[in-house]
């Protein structure tokens, strides 16, 4: 099986320095686990964060230079079609760009893919040229989709963590460079502007006064009571 | 569409307060008037101070993250309001009937496992929002997959049901003919799961650019981050859009009626899904970071038996704290606190517990604590929301006997 | 010819064995990486090396020194003596025979006190088996040597009785010398060797030299996987083993049943170049053994569940060097774990999991925790606390380190800033420039990120002026001042209790009596044994008046926290944790407080729950004196005594 990952311009949240995006180091260690030829695909100028690739289990790395404010997607559909690549894996979300996640489905358009979004594991289907996918969906259910190949399938943070980082197999790696036509991003009429952190809802239990649910020694049959009777009224489990 | 004229008399009058002796006359102002229908209530800086007071004893600490209606559910301005206005407003809730909307706003409801999450509330306030905005009129339209309780509470004024057969470009499809047929203003989607995915795909399907990840959502603005959050874009608010979690206070007003909206679309197949099984999450084996409700265990339990048996009746995932983890009565990877597991669970029930600083840290994000503890002045009884002094190898077996019964 | 004349032919018998026993693992060794070697020196130096160095070593056993004193020495008098025996005039000498009857006395009479270690019952950090044997062999030939040569002393009376006893000595001897490959012997003529060409010259004669050496980045292997990956004089050093087992009983992971034992681990390593163990190890097996296949040989992977070590024994280690310490045979057992650490995290990326978070971290923001550069200084709001860049120049250049981020050490920081401040001390700091020194992920075995590390820091240190870096973690004094060098960082290097002695010395703080506290002190490895620092903070806790009690284990010798070497990043299971084992030793000695000099056992010991002493930072303490001292220079009762805060 043939597999490229994509992989984006990721900033560090700290420092800044371009590394490589934990969900696509993630996604690599998808592609690793699944055997077969992995490769790393990046559009951009970026090289230092990308090459961390290497180091994580890939062994060639393709990068098509392009100008950093350039849309990507022509170029990568225009290489993805000549790979035929029977899997692309993507982070759910990639970074450094518009950061909207849209590319990969973008991409399976113009490719004519079927694309499946936040796979936590991956496994070869019975047929051949099949994928069975797990989705990650909310309160540990997983939803085990069966895809024919070739397919395209985005990576979420619940997959296994990456393959830890090897800096001799990253100075071992192969990158190759290749020229692309630029197309021009389409410029956007939104107001860009530095960030700002804004506050978020906070999560603390509802202000029903602490005092009045505070109960010193009950009973044992009636702490049951009061604790069952608490976690269903605020709707955390239902029981009998 | 015209606006009602205000007779400022008239709701002065309307808005008058019965007084006492001396003949001064007092009002209410921040009581809505039937002259005054419309247009923002006059703030009231002490009572949102008061309002957004963190009800916990020690240091005051006030949460002012959402200005003006407090946090969780039941608005403290409201009872603030309901306390001192001497004619109450009717407490009853009374269903709020857009008959004719302006306009409509599509909310993407996900509710996993059949009931409305918090984001999911999150998702239709912020609808609501939308729909309220400019001259109001609006009404939000929740897209379902199946039959939910309480959207109407949730602010959802129409429903519309689209069937899935578990294959996410069907389902994709389906909205946008909706999307066609009904040309909603908005479509507000959660940044998360099927929501965000479905997001991407009618954006893609449209042609149409998707403002995601939105963190701050007024009606006449929003605002997403942008280049890993190096920048940020803000915008009017577009047709689609996505929510980030936490971003978007849920509505606290008058229900609406959620009356259903029918719709019929052909459905559609995926030639490339061979199969779709869902397997439910098993909170036992779950990881503490995934789970939504951690049964954890510390210094006040000795027997780990009875507590992997509750762990399990309770359908909770087993946690610890570090030194049981330490003691090796617990595997490593059930500890919870600064040096184990950070959680994002709803709830987190400490039996035994008293909350060392570290411990307390990894259950920040826990919206709901249960402690039972045997001592009053632990750390882990002032955190939580429901406390209970009482020794935890005694509560336990209590538990496990009720859960039984109630189970069979 | 009487039987007693056959004994110098036994003994050359005996150096031919040996010859080609050892010749056998001469040519292992050559199978090695080259290394420089100072032949001339290094012989020239044996005999200091061996008289004082390991000596006084194996003297803090006084069983172990007593016993191989007579043993050694009588063996080596007594083959000495035999080989001058070929000549035919002294042979016939009765004098010279009986002179030889006194070198195998000796010999024998150190001989019982070796069976008295192993035998009835053999002390626990022993090895069994050819080493149980062992006495039997040098009883053989010492008992067979005396009989032969005193007959022959006293004219040989019975040649029959003679030729018995020289049948006896010969079956000693010889197997004495056939053990020269894989039994016991083999430590006698290894160590020698070991001792002329040791990877780490400099150590002996008293001083002292811990720092890891550098390895090539551009090399074509980076760390060691198999025998041949490590230089010739390590693979010696291995050989030259005794598995007396005090290493194992130093061990802070041994002892918390963590599966690490130094001993089995050299043996394991001497072991894997001839392709597995001869004959089954007899010592004690790690604690908690994880199962290994133990494919071996020169060319074959040491560290995998298939070769010969287990992965998780590899990252048991603290990198404490208290087996290094109490190792008579100067084997360097901290070096070999890094150069294999450094192969599996450089090379396989097989890095416990925990352990590669802090790494990553490393890679993305120079900072093991995640951290903000820029918010190193965050903590020292309010305190006066210039940064170098303002003025380009100081006198002492205070290195914050890890500490700064958390905030217990943050405590620790602030008192020694306020106590620098109470002394007029011109100080600055490099504020956001200051990146992490490295250690972490220099023990973790990612040398890439560690060299990348020194070159920016020294980089930035060289571009200001200052007299010395004064540092409150030990780690960072280490790398600042032992493995920055090899970089070209040569800065002198302080540490915080060395220097607040200097300045109560030189009478710039006048800190109160703190009385009526017993206070034991835990010595942080890379203070004591990686610098030899123990006086300092002792001499700080005396002139604070505090009553100084000591553990059993303290100095030079004193046992680990657990928070050295990424140990509480790889978090390897064992049976208890380390830092409650050193904190029972400090309960023992009944004192109220732990002082401590060093960030990670401040943050390891006081993570002990249950009932225990505080746990302070020297520097809390003298801040808290000079705090006290102020206090009754301002009030007019100065001389009431001073309660503690």
């Amino acid at each position: 099986m043939k597999s490229v990952v994509l992989l984006s311009d990721a900033r560090h949240p700290v420092s800044g320095r371009a590394v490589l995006s934990r969900l696509e180091a993630q996604a690599i260690g998808l592609g690793t686990a699944l055997g077969g030829t992995l490769t790393g695909l990046h559009a951009g100028d970026c090289e230092d964060g990308v090459q961390e690739s290497l180091g994580h289990g890939l062994s060639a790395l393709d990068i098509l230079s392009l100008p950093p404010e350039a849309d990507p997607v022509s170029a990568l559909t225009d290489f993805l079609k000549a790979q035929k690549a029977d899997l692309i894996l993507a982070g759910r979300r990639g970074e450094g760009g518009f950061d909207s996640g849209l590319l990969p489905y973008a991409l399976a358009e113009a490719l004519g893919l079927p694309i499946l979004a936040d796979a936590v594991a991956l496994t070869p289907g019975e047929a051949t040229d099949t994928l069975v996918v797990d989705q990650a969906l909310a309160k540990g259910a997983r939803r085990r989709v069966t895809v024919r190949l070739p397919a395209l399938v985005t990576v979420h943070p619940l997959a296994p963590a990456p393959l830890p980082f090897a800096f001799g197999a990253m100075r071992r790696g192969t990158i190759r460079r290749h020229v692309a036509e630029a197309a021009d991003a389409s410029t956007d009429p939104v107001e860009e502007r530095p960030y700002r952190a804004r506050p978020k809802l906070m999560r603390t239990s509802s202000a029903t006064a602490s005092a009045e649910n505070l109960h010193v020694g009950p009973e044992p049959e009636e702490a049951a009571r009061l604790i069952l009777d608490y976690l269903e009224s605020n709707g955390i489990r239902r029981y009998g | 569409m015209t606006r009602p004229r205000i007779d400022p008399r008239a709701s002065r009058t309307e808005q008058r307060v019965a007084s006492g002796e001396n003949g001064r006359r007092r009002y209410d102002l921040s009581s809505r008037t039937a002259s005054n229908p419309i247009g923002p209530p006059r703030r009231d800086p002490r009572q949102e101070w008061a309002a957004s007071l963190i009800d916990r004893p020690g240091r005051r600490r006030y949460d002012r993250s959402q200005r003006p209606v407090a946090r969780g559910g039941a608005s403290n301005v409201e009872a603030a309001r309901v306390g001192s206005a001497a004619e109450a407003v009717s407490t009853e809730p009374t269903v709020r009937i857009i008959e004719e909307p302006a306009f409509l706003v599509f909310a993407f409801v996900d509710a996993p496992g059949g009931r409305l999450s918090r984001f999911d509330r999150q998702v239709l306030g912020g609808a609501r929002l939308l729909a309220d905005a400019g001259g109001g009129g609006g009404a939000v339209v929740a897209i379902v997959a199946e039959e939910i309780d309480g959207l109407g509470a949730a602010g959802a004024d129409r429903v519309m049901s689209l069937p899935t057969n578990g294959s996410a470009s069907a389902r994709a499809a389906a909205l946008r003919a909706a999307i066609e047929t009904h040309a909603p203003r908005h479509v507000l989607f959660a940044e998360d799961g099927d929501a965000a995915d479905c997001a991407r795909r009618l954006s893609v399907a449209l042609g149409e650019p998707l403002f995601s990840n939105v963190e701050h959502l007024t009606a006449r603005q929003v605002v997403r981050p942008n280049r890993g959050r190096r920048a940020e874009l803000a915008a009017a608010p577009p047709r689609l859009m996505t929510l980030g979690e936490d971003r978007a206070k849920m509505h606290a007003g008058a229900p609406g009626e959620a009356r259903p909206l029918e719709f019929e679309t052909a459905p559609s197949d995926d030639q490339a899904i061979l199969s779709v099984e869902i397997i439910p999450g098993d909170p036992a084996r779950l990881a503490l970071s995934e789970t939504d409700f951690v049964v954890s265990a510390g210094n006040g339990v000795t027997d780990f038996e009875g507590f992997r048996e509750l762990a399990a009746l309770m359908k909770g995932t087993p946690g610890a704290s570090r030194v049981v983890c330490d003691a090796g009565l617990m595997p490593r990877g059930a500890q919870v606190g600064a040096s184990g597991t950070v959680l994002a669970a709803d709830c987190y029930f400490a039996l035994g517990i008293s909350g060392a600083p570290q411990h307390l840290q990894g259950i920040a994000a826990c919206e709901q604590v249960i402690a039972v503890n045997t001592d009053l002045h632990a750390a882990m009884i002032e955190r939580a929301g429901l406390a209970i002094v009482q020794d935890a190898q005694l509560v336990m077996p209590a538990l496990i006997k009720l859960l039984k019964e109630r189970q069979s | 010819m009487t039987p007693a004349a056959f004994l110098p032919w036994l003994v050359v018998a005996m150096v031919a064995v040996a010859a080609v026993q050892l010749g056998r693992r001469v040519a292992l060794w050559r199978s090695g990486r080259p290394a420089k070697v100072d032949w001339v020196a290094g012989l020239k130096a044996l005999p200091k090396r061996y008289l004082v160095d390991v000596h006084h070593v194996v003297d803090r056993d006084k069983s172990a020194s007593r016993m191989h004193v007579p043993v050694a020495g009588g063996l080596v008098a007594a083959s000495g003596l035999l080989v001058l025996g070929l000549i035919p005039a002294l042979a016939a000498s009765q004098l010279y025979w009986a002179v030889v009857t006194l070198a195998f006395l000796i010999m024998a009479a150190g001989v019982v006190l070796v069976g008295r270690r192993r035998y009835p019952r053999a002390m626990k950090r022993l090895s069994l088996g050819r080493w149980q044997r062992f006495p039997v062999y040098l009883g053989a030939f010492a008992l067979g040597g005396i009989l032969t040569s005193a007959l022959a002393a006293f004219g040989n009376p019975v040649p029959a009785i003679a030729f018995l006893t020289f049948v006896v000595a010969a079956a000693g001897g010889l197997m004495l010398a056939y053990e020269v490959a894989t039994g016991p012997m083999r430590h006698a003529l290894a160590g020698a060797t070991h001792l002329v060409a040791h990877p780490r010259a400099a150590r002996f004669e008293g001083s002292r030299e811990t720092g890891l050496r550098p390895i090539d980045l551009e090399g074509d292997k980076l760390g060691n996987e198999t025998p041949q990956d490590f230089a010739w004089n390590r693979l010696l050093s291995f050989d030259a083993c005794v598995q007396c087992g005090r290493c194992e009983a130093a061990c802070p992971a041994f002892a918390a049943g963590q599966p690490l034992s130094p001993k089995h681990l050299i043996a394991d390593l001497a072991a894997a170049q001839a392709g597995g163990h001869a004959r089954p190890y007899a010592g004690m097996p790690y604690p908690n053994e994880r199962p290994v296949a133990g494919s071996a040989g020169l060319h074959a992977r040491i560290v995998s569940p298939e070769g010969m070590i287990h992965p998780d024994t590899l990252w048991s280690c603290t990198t404490c060097r208290a087996c290094v310490e109490e190792c008579p045979m100067m084997i360097e057992h901290v070096d070999a774990i890094v150069d294999m650490r450094r192969f599996q995290t450089l090379e396989l990326g097989a890095i416990p999991l925990k352990a590669e978070e802090p790494l990553g971290h490393y890679r993305g923001c120079d900072e093991p925790n995640g951290r903000a550069l820029s918010e190193r200084t965050d903590f020292a709001a309010g305190l006066s606390l210039p940064r170098i860049a303002e003025t380009g120049e100081t006198d002492i250049l205070l290195w914050l380190g890890q500490a700064a981020y958390d905030l217990r050490g943050q405590r620790t920081l602030r008192a020694l800033i306020q106590t620098l401040n109470a002394a007029g001390v011109e100080f600055a700091v490099l504020g956001a420039e200051e990146r992490d020194c490295g250690d972490l992920a220099r023990r973790l075995g990612d040398e890439a990120t560690f060299q990348r590390l020194a070159r920016q820091n020294i980089a930035t240190l060289s571009a200001y002026r200052f007299r010395r870096i004064l540092t409150a973690d030990p780690h960072a004094l280490h790398v600042l001042r032992n493995e920055y060098p090899a970089f070209g960082g040569d800065f002198p290097v302080i540490h915080h209790t060395a220097f607040l002695s200097e300045l109560i010395a030189e009478k710039r703080l006048s800190p109160a009596s703190l009385a009526a506290r017993a206070i034991t002190y835990h010595d942080p490895c890379y203070l004591g044994r990686y610098n030899g620092e123990t006086e300092a903070p002792r001499s700080l806790i005396d002139a604070l008046g505090l009553e100084r009690r000591e553990m059993a284990r303290s100095g030079k010798r004193s046992m680990c926290c657990g928070g050295g070497g990424g140990a509480p990043s790889t978090d390897i299971p064992g049976d208890t944790r380390i830092p409650d084992i050193r904190m029972s030793q400090a309960r023992e000695t009944g004192a109220s407080v732990v002082a401590v000099a060093c960030p990670q056992c401040t943050a390891m010991l006081e993570g002990v729950t249950g009932e225990r002493p505080d746990v302070k930072d020297i520097a809390e303490l003298v801040w808290e004196a000079v705090q006290a001292g102020s206090k009754a220079t301002a009030s007019t009762s100065a001389a009431r005594e001073l309660e503690p805060a």
